[in-house]
């Protein structure tokens, strides 16, 4: 065998560092999600109510995630269309190469890997289309979670700025009409797109660690190196 | 510049829950004056019924106090200054001057008991009683043609000036024909076309005539509908709940007759001053809420210290009332104060959306996909175990027939 590896940059730092940041906030928004959607835990302990504040600090930890989401989206929407290093948007566009693209790579996955006709040097419209669901759950989970937020700022004031629930109304207010007309229907809609996301999440593991092993092309260090390996012939 | 940010951001939020409790000084001081016109209109004209409001508050051993009691607190709850005081003591006496018409359609008469049946008769209750009803379906001692003809002349007379108070939902299914009224069986929904025609608004009071209510619940057999899905054209307002609170009927009417005008609705068509807060945010439990102590069964350590109802299916986060705050029954208590959660009762579709007694993550409610209820977990759940199954058996076969890409070695 005397086929060289040649190593291909894949992810930036900063790339990197978003997705993490994204990981680790989704396993918080999950787990007090849940916790904020059904207390599971902790009702009877004999403090005064002030001392444990259990609810509160779920909340509190459900938002501070939520603004790492709203920050980090905002910096992807950006990188999506003017990232110097790989502009994601040329990939999810119709045109008949992405399309061949994202079938070749689907038959990849469906034939075990046994037909490979596509470049896996760079990232393909497969991932791309991919991830490009997950980014538009998570902007739902945004929008809807910000409309359940601001129900509780009615009288338009708050203590950054009165810009700020004016701000969200302008947003997120027709979340309600398109969820069914009430502000229950979009928790609803909130709580389902959590489930969605959850095997998002789990699939793109899933896929990520397969190619990895089928591939042999150092897939996983991707996301922590910032490159993989590949065939030189 | 400004002016088109203001622009931009009436567009936006003019139909928005945002509340503006303070107007500033120019814009009360306006107000102030065209509410003096418009009462020293009011009492040149002509009452509609004799009944001397100081005479009622008498007999009912109501005394000044308890007037100015009242005053104060109905002034606040139509978010008006102080200042306005002695003008809504004064529309109260001038009230049977607003001449109404009350129709019953699909309903359990619930808001009319609401007024009727309190313990004694405080002053929200004696203000609707003096206010000129022309016309009230289920009070009224004329029946038939007679009560027909009754419909007619207070038409006639107060056209384009009474305002029609709508309770019960309207069934459209098989022509309307599910509810029919008078001798000459004419449709719940002819009926309030006709009526409507000539009024100056529409109030619809409670659940039913504002979205449907009870009878619009799933399967909804008789396609009952609100209101404002009907009447077109005319200014409807909404006053939700399960019954109506009297104290927000008397408001807006109070701000009718004050102002000439129907208070500031949200995009519901709610007047702000009642419907503008959420329960969860005014509650008393609400400290239980934050601290994550719930009453997790009725009866419990939890419930006998008043824990939040959170657990027992409470609402109130996604409730916009103000119960909480004005309560019922002349402020005696409300559903959560006598501990029970709030079921949602003045939003739309509530019987369907928030009534079950569990917190939405736990309840059985209709799964997107349509079929059989399931609770958003075991749907979620559900879904999650047909992904995982489907990735089982990928990665079985793969690990069997898979081929790995290793330079040709394998
Ligand atoms: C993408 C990750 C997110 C996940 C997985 C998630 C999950 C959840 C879940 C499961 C609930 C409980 C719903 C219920 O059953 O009642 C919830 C509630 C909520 N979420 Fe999220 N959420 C996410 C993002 C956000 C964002 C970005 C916001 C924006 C501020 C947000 C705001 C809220 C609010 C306000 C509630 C209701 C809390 C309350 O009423 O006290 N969520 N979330
Ligand atoms: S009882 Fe209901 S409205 Fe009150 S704090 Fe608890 S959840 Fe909120
Ligand atoms: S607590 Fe809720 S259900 Fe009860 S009357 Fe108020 S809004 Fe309606």
């Amino acid at each position: 065998m005397s086929s060289e590896y040649k190593q291909v940059k894949r992810m930036t730092t900063a790339g990197r560092i978003i997705h993490w940041a994204n990981a680790i906030s989704m396993v918080v928004a999950i787990i007090t999600g849940l916790y904020i959607g059904h207390p599971y835990y902790q009702t009877f302990i004999a403090d005064g109510a002030v001392d444990k504040y259990v609810m509160a600090w779920n909340r509190w930890g459900h938002f501070i995630v939520a603004i790492i989401f709203d920050v980090t989206s905002i910096v992807i929407a950006y990188l999506f269309f003017f990232s110097r290093f790989e502009k994601a948007y040329k990939k999810v566009i119709p045109t008949r190469k992405n399309i061949t693209e994202f079938f070749e790579v689907l038959i990849n996955l469906v034939t075990l890997n046994r037909r490979k006709k596509f470049d896996s040097t760079h990232g393909d419209s497969f991932n791309s289309v991919y991830f490009l669901v997950f980014h538009l759950l998570l902007i739902w989970m945004l929008l809807s979670g910000l409309q359940l937020y601001v129900s509780g700022l009615e009288s338009g004031i708050s203590s950054i700025g009165n810009w700020w629930p004016w701000m969200l109304h302008i947003a997120t207010d027709w979340t309600r009409v398109v969820s069914g007309g009430t502000v229950m229907d979009v928790r609803i809609s909130h709580h389902y797109s959590m489930w969605f996301i959850v095997i998002w999440v789990i699939f793109h593991i899933y896929y990520q660690v397969w190619r990895t092993i089928f591939w042999k092309e150092g897939d996983i260090a991707i996301v922590f190196g910032g490159s993989k390996f590949v065939k030189e012939n | 510049m400004s002016d088109r940010i203001e622009g931009v951001k009436k567009l936006f939020t003019s139909k928005s829950a945002r509340v503006e409790t303070n107007k500033g000084e120019s814009y009360y001081l306006d107000l102030f004056e065209r509410c003096q016109t418009r009462l020293s209109d009011l009492r040149a004209s002509q009452p509609a019924n004799r009944l001397d409001f100081s005479e009622v508050l008498k007999d009912n051993s109501i005394d000044r106090r308890d007037f100015m009691k009242w005053v104060s607190a109905t002034t606040a709850m139509l978010m008006l200054p102080p200042m306005f005081s002695p003008l809504v003591a004064e529309a109260a006496e001038l009230m049977n001057r607003a001449p109404v018409i009350w129709l019953e359609l699909q309903d359990c008469a619930g808001n009319s008991e609401a007024l009727l049946r309190s313990d004694g008769p405080k002053i929200d209750e004696i203000v609707l009683d003096i206010i000129s009803l022309e016309y009230h379906e289920t009070l009224q001692a004329a029946a038939g043609f007679q009560a027909e003809k009754q419909l007619e002349d207070a038409m006639a007379t107060f056209k384009g000036k009474y305002l029609l108070f709508v309770e019960g939902s309207i069934p459209m299914g098989m022509n309307g024909q599910y509810g029919t009224i008078g001798a000459s069986g004419e449709t719940f929904h002819d009926h309030l076309m006709r009526v409507s025609k000539d009024a100056a608004a529409v109030v619809a009071v409670g659940a039913c005539a504002t979205f449907g209510g009870i009878p619009a619940a799933a399967p909804n057999p008789t396609h009952a509908v609100g209101v404002m899905d009907v009447v077109k054209g005319k200014p409807i307002v909404n006053i939700p709940a399960c019954p109506a609170n009297p104290t927000n009927m008397v408001g807006v009417v109070m701000h009718y007759v004050l102002t000439g005008q129907l208070p500031e609705l949200d995009s519901l068509l709610r007047p702000k001053f009642a419907f503008g807060y959420r329960i969860h945010d005014n509650c008393e439990r609400r400290a239980h809420f934050d601290a994550g102590e719930y009453v997790e069964e009725w009866g419990d350590k939890g419930a006998q210290n008043n824990f939040c109802l959170y657990k027992m299916g409470c609402k109130g986060p996604m409730t916009f009332n103000n119960c909480s705050i004005v309560r019922y029954n002349e402020a005696v208590n409300w559903p959560i104060g006598v501990g029970r959660g709030c079921i949602g009762c003045s939003e739309p579709d509530f019987w369907d959306k928030y009534a079950y007694e569990r917190p939405m993550a736990n309840a059985k409610i209709k799964a997107p996909a349509g079929g059989v209820e399931k609770s958003v977990d075991e749907f979620g759940l559900g879904l999650l175990t047909a992904a995982g199954i489907g990735i089982g058996i990928h990665a079985i076969a793969s690990a069997v027939g898979g081929k790995k890409d290793d330079g040709g070695e394998a």
